[in-house]
């Protein structure tokens, strides 16, 4: 019989994000012409109960260990349900129902599979499925292209984006092979001088992977994709290996890749141009337009912002994907932003954590990678809105509208949640 | 041996948490610093506010006739602007495109949060009331715009007529124009827009304020001032040969005379004849520096007071003058000068006014919605350029200039009136010289400034002059 | 009327802001109390104990046998149990030895016998103590402190 656990901070924190996903609801719902309807809390209270449900789910199922993730989660998916309400109220539903599918894979991603350490048995079933997925938009009749990207499957009316499950199976896949690789790397380790050399025959099939994935991605033209794994990839290695050398070598090809990107593929060159000079006379009211929004939103916001509902994101194209952190930002101000940013960097400081404890090498980088990822699609996309970087297409994680994002992150939680339940049960804690 | 996970994993942990902190001070910069740069920009949100979703106030004319209205259509307000001569003035105010000229700078006003009435900014950001807009009162002369529009026909340039004892401007005409109703009507915004943009006149610059010329042989107006309140007398006569240098030195390079002139010039024969040497001669003898000293007093270079953004101009590339050449060159008004023709009728306001220069301004009065003025708008003058007496003097030059014998500015005599004016033909890359004409009139006590601009024009300051005249005596209503 | 609605409005925002920061510093409040659970466990496992056999009844497990401790030790008949007693009045799954924040304790896991310590049956959970005596079944048991 599986004992009980009670898990009594994360309900206590749970009630705070009710509250949060509550208040910010009406404040939106009443500053709108229409005025606040009563029923218009239906959205936030039934998220507010499938948040619950989750916890109950947990606690029945005796899961110990961390009890954070799920409301810093639930807090963003919430903070992220009321900015869908502000902005394109219409796809409410549609973002309601992909959160509850996301809670889906979330309970279903912690039963199975039974013994985590599963998933390092099958790295090469991982990286199969994910090469495959990679390559599914390019597929004649469920390949969809969408903005000069072809990154989308479509079945029937449903949409969404396969590179989003890829990235959990990279980090499974590169975690597994790495705990291998490190093993050999402490036996075999030649140097010249400062320069590690590795050994070419293991090195070869990660390399190989890596550069499939990002090899496809430029062919779908997906920019932050492609930023992405290549993040993703250097972070494991460095994780693995500690080797700063392979970092330098992969910010390199970073920077040689990009240029060649410049000034062979077109619309990475505009992207580039309008982060150089946006107010240019001749970018800021064609492509630069999106982000000249953008930053106006962001300075019309001032220290607590215009209020809830008082701002004017509808200037801003497509604001409810690719600018949701702007919009956030101008109605709550640099305070409101900023907390929001604490809570992504709280959750990732988290992840890192149950990293730290857990038991195996490959439940380390697991779980390490697992947390670089929410650490790296945060900062991309807040440096995008804010001109600090080009823009690309990543989407602030839990809070944008989108459901294959929602949903893999969520399964990305349950995966960690996982980890830090096995470290408590092998070590004890509550 | 190799690190432990757990090191490196504290290491990217690190790193991480710098690159978020990083991140806050970008967002930072954008929320809390950058508010002061981006409010003069046309998109900014507060100016394109009420364009779309409410009534806009209404510009109007000195006499009350209305420039520029809001309408209600089918999907919200546009703007629809019934002088489309005045569109550089008013400018247009476009939910896309943002707003310019009279729309954005007073583009607070017009959305019922005039500065001259903080309460309602208040009211507005707070409680969300909105102060049904007046209007913005321009100080347009609808006879001298007429005037001026005819004039200028479809010849490209700039005229402009403003009040000297207060600054207002009567009538401000650019050529090529555009149409603003089309960039305002959501409908037809996007084609007008990259019209506009596309057409290599350049059609939506404002001639007036933003376009820079040299000034030719009006900028005698400034160098014999310069020269006059530092030493030359202008009686005294000197001697034109042309053509002229100063010494070997100067190499292939001349001053040349646009009338072949051989004798002894007085100041006042060397405004009526328009004669280059003579200034060239006069120039160098008081010193470059001096020169870059009372074209700046006169405004040229610096940042310009008039309500709606105007080009600074320049006296040099450098800003200073210190080659011989360049000297020589600049005082009969070529050299690197750039100037607008805002800028040269604040010159002869100046003149006229005994030295004093007024602020130029287009809007006279801020009303509310009932009619009452909340604010007017009389920045007074910006300062004593020169002495009276060398006003005086020179005014009586300028009288000889329109009124002498084989005067150049003939053609702007006004029956009945002295006029005092200039005439000057600027040679420039771009082929025939630009005509200008810079007077004001009645020559004793005037009541208007003009300048006018005609690129490219085949006589260059004698086919100005005329225009002139008919522009002036349309201000003193003849 | 306007004058209230907008004061509450503007409460309600308000209200969302302060949400906000509360909830992150509670959040913070968590994890910190979450730390130091975690810490003092990490600390205390060092120290881990044994269970030695004091009396059994049979053959197995010979008295005087140690068993090293985890930081969760499974007690029952079944095989797979990290403590396995091959008793028949022990239940499959009969009870499992915890550490719990530095703490042991026995918790019984619904055996059909029961667990005594200390001559007491225990209800459900119960703290142990080095040098406190558990009985499941026939078979005896001491929790000391060491390695085995």
């Amino acid at each position: 019989m599986i004992a009980v656990t009670r898990r009594r901070p994360e309900l206590g924190l749970l009630f705070w994000v009710g509250a949060l996903g509550v208040t910010g609801s009406v404040a939106v719902a009443a500053a709108e012409v229409a005025g606040f309807r009563p029923q218009q809390l239906v959205i936030p209270v039934t998220f507010i109960v499938i948040a619950f449900a989750l916890h109950l789910f947990l606690a029945a199922r005796g899961i110990r260990g961390d009890q954070l993730l799920l409301p810093i989660a639930a807090a963003l998916t919430a903070i992220g349900l009321v900015l869908v309400q502000r902005l394109a109220s219409n796809l409410l539903v549609q973002q309601l129902s992909w959160t509850l599918i996301a809670a889906g894979a979330f309970a279903a991603t912690i039963l199975i599979p039974r013994d985590l350490t599963a998933l390092s048995r099958f790295k090469w079933t991982w990286a199969l499925l994910g090469v495959l997925l990679l390559l599914s938009p390019l597929l004649p009749v469920i390949g969809r292209e969408v903005n000069g990207a072809r990154i989308w499957v479509g079945l029937g009316t449903v949409t969404f984006e396969p590179w989003e499950a890829v990235k959990l199976l990279l980090v499974i896949f590169f975690a597994a092979y790495l705990e291998e690789f490190r093993e050999v790397l402490s036996q075999t380790q030649r140097r010249f001088g400062p320069i590690p050399v590795p050994p070419l025959p293991y090195f070869g099939p990660i390399v190989a992977m890596w550069a499939i994935a990002m090899v496809v991605m430029v062919f779908e033209r997906d920019l932050g994709a492609t930023l992405l794994f290549l993040g993703i990839f250097l972070a494991m290695l460095y994780l693995a290996t500690g080797e700063a050398f392979y970092t330098l070598i992969g910010i390199l090809l970073l920077l040689v890749g990009g240029y060649f990107a410049y000034h062979a593929f077109g619309h990475v060159a505009a992207r580039v141009d309008v982060w150089l000079h946006p107010f240019a006379e001749d970018v800021r009211f064609d492509s630069g337009y999106q982000l000249v929004q953008g930053l106006f939103a962001l300075a019309n916001g001032g220290l607590f912002g215009a209020g809830l509902g008082n701002g004017m994101p509808d200037r801003i194209p497509v604001v409810w994907s690719d600018f949701v952190f702007d919009a956030f930002a101008e109605e709550v101000g640099f305070a409101g932003a900023l907390a929001l940013l604490a809570l992504y960097l709280l959750f990732v400081y988290r992840g890192m954590l149950i990293a730290l404890r857990a038991p195996t090498a490959f439940l380390q980088l697991l779980a390490a990678g697992l947390s670089f990822i929410v650490a790296v699609q945060t900062l991309v996309i807040v440096g995008g809105n804010a001109r600090l970087i080009p823009l690309t297409g990543i989407t602030l994680p839990f809070v944008a509208y989108g459901g294959s994002s929602l949903v893999t992150n969520w399964m990305l939680v349950a995966l960690l949640i996982r980890v830090s339940d096995l470290t408590a049960r092998v070590k004890g804690t509550p | 041996m190799t690190r432990s996970i757990a090191a490196n994993i504290r290491g990217l942990t690190l790193t991480i948490a710098l690159a978020f902190l990083v991140t806050s001070i970008g967002v930072g910069y954008w929320t809390l610093v950058s508010g002061e740069e981006l409010s003069a920009d046309p998109f900014n949100p507060r100016l394109v506010a009420a364009i779309r979703d409410r009534p806009r106030g209404i510009i109007t004319d000195a006499a009350n006739n209305k420039l520029a209205e809001s309408v209600q259509t089918a999907n919200g307000y546009k703007r629809v602007y019934a002088d489309k001569t005045l569109a550089h003035v008013t400018g247009y105010a476009s939910f896309q495109f943002g707003a310019s000229g009279i729309e954005a700078a007073y583009a607070e006003s017009l959305i019922g949060q005039d500065p001259a009435d903080p309460l309602s900014q208040w009211r507005a950001r707070y409680l969300r009331e909105r102060v049904p807009p007046g209007s913005v009162m321009l100080g347009i002369n609808q006879a001298v715009q007429q005037a001026a529009v005819a004039a200028l026909g479809n010849r490209r340039g700039a005229i402009v007529a403003i009040d000297p004892r207060n600054g207002a401007i009567l009538a401000s005409a650019s050529w090529p124009q555009y149409d603003a109703n089309l960039i305002s009507d959501p409908a037809t915004e996007d084609a007008a827009w990259k019209q506009v943009n596309e057409d290599p006149n350049k059609p939506l610059i404002n001639r007036v304020t933003q376009g820079l010329y040299p000034p030719g042989s009006t900028f005698k107006i400034i160098t014999g001032a310069a020269a006059i309140e530092n030493g030359v007398d202008p009686n005294a006569k000197v001697r034109v040969d042309d053509p002229w240098q100063a010494d070997k030195s100067w190499g292939t390079y001349f001053v040349r005379s646009s009338s072949r002139a051989h004798g002894d010039y007085t100041m006042a024969d060397g405004y009526r004849l328009s004669e280059n040497i003579y200034f060239a001669k006069i120039g160098l003898q008081i010193g470059g520096p001096k020169i870059a000293e009372y074209a700046q007093r006169f405004g040229i270079g610096a940042p310009s007071r008039c309500d709606i953004t105007a080009a600074k101009g320049q006296v040099s590339r450098t800003g200073a003058l210190d080659r011989p050449t360049l000297i020589a060159d600049t005082a009969y008004g070529q050299g690197e000068l750039l100037v607008t023709p805002l800028q040269m009728a604040l010159v002869a306001a100046t003149i006229g006014m005994g030295g004093v220069m007024p602020t130029p301004h287009y809007a006279n009065e801020v009303r509310d919605a009932e009619g009452h003025a909340l604010r007017v708008i009389a920045p007074g003058p910006s300062g004593q350029v020169i002495n009276p007496e060398t006003a005086r003097a020179l005014t009586t030059m300028l009288v000889g200039a329109v009124e002498g014998p084989g005067a150049f500015a003939f053609a702007a005599k006004i029956a009945g009136v002295h006029v005092a004016g200039k005439t000057g033909s600027a040679e420039n890359p771009s082929g025939a010289p630009h005509g200008w004409f810079v007077g004001f009139a009645p020559a004793e006590a005037p009541t208007v400034a003009v300048a006018i601009l005609l690129e490219n024009s085949p006589k260059g300051g004698e086919d100005a002059a005329p225009l002139g005249g008919r522009v002036m005596a349309a201000a003193l209503g003849k | 009327m306007e004058i209230t609605f907008a004061v509450l409005l503007w409460g309600v925002r308000i209200a969302f802001l302060l949400l906000l920061y509360l909830f992150l510093l509670r959040a913070f409040g968590v994890l910190h109390r979450a730390l130091v659970a975690e810490r003092a466990v990490d600390g205390a496992t060092r120290a881990l104990g044994v269970l030695i056999v004091e009396r059994n009844a049979g053959h197995a497990p010979r008295v005087g046998e140690r068993f090293p401790l985890r930081a969760s030790t499974s007690i029952g008949r079944d095989a797979g149990n990290d403590v396995p007693l091959s008793d028949e009045a022990a239940s499959a799954r009969h009870a499992v030895l915890e550490l719990r924040d530095g703490d042991w304790w026995i918790e019984d896991l619904g055996s059909t016998n029961g667990t005594v310590v200390n001559g007491t049956r225990i209800e459900r959970a119960e703290r142990l103590h080095f040098g406190d005596e558990l009985a499941i079944g026939r078979i005896a048991l001491r929790l000391e402190k060491g390695a085995g």
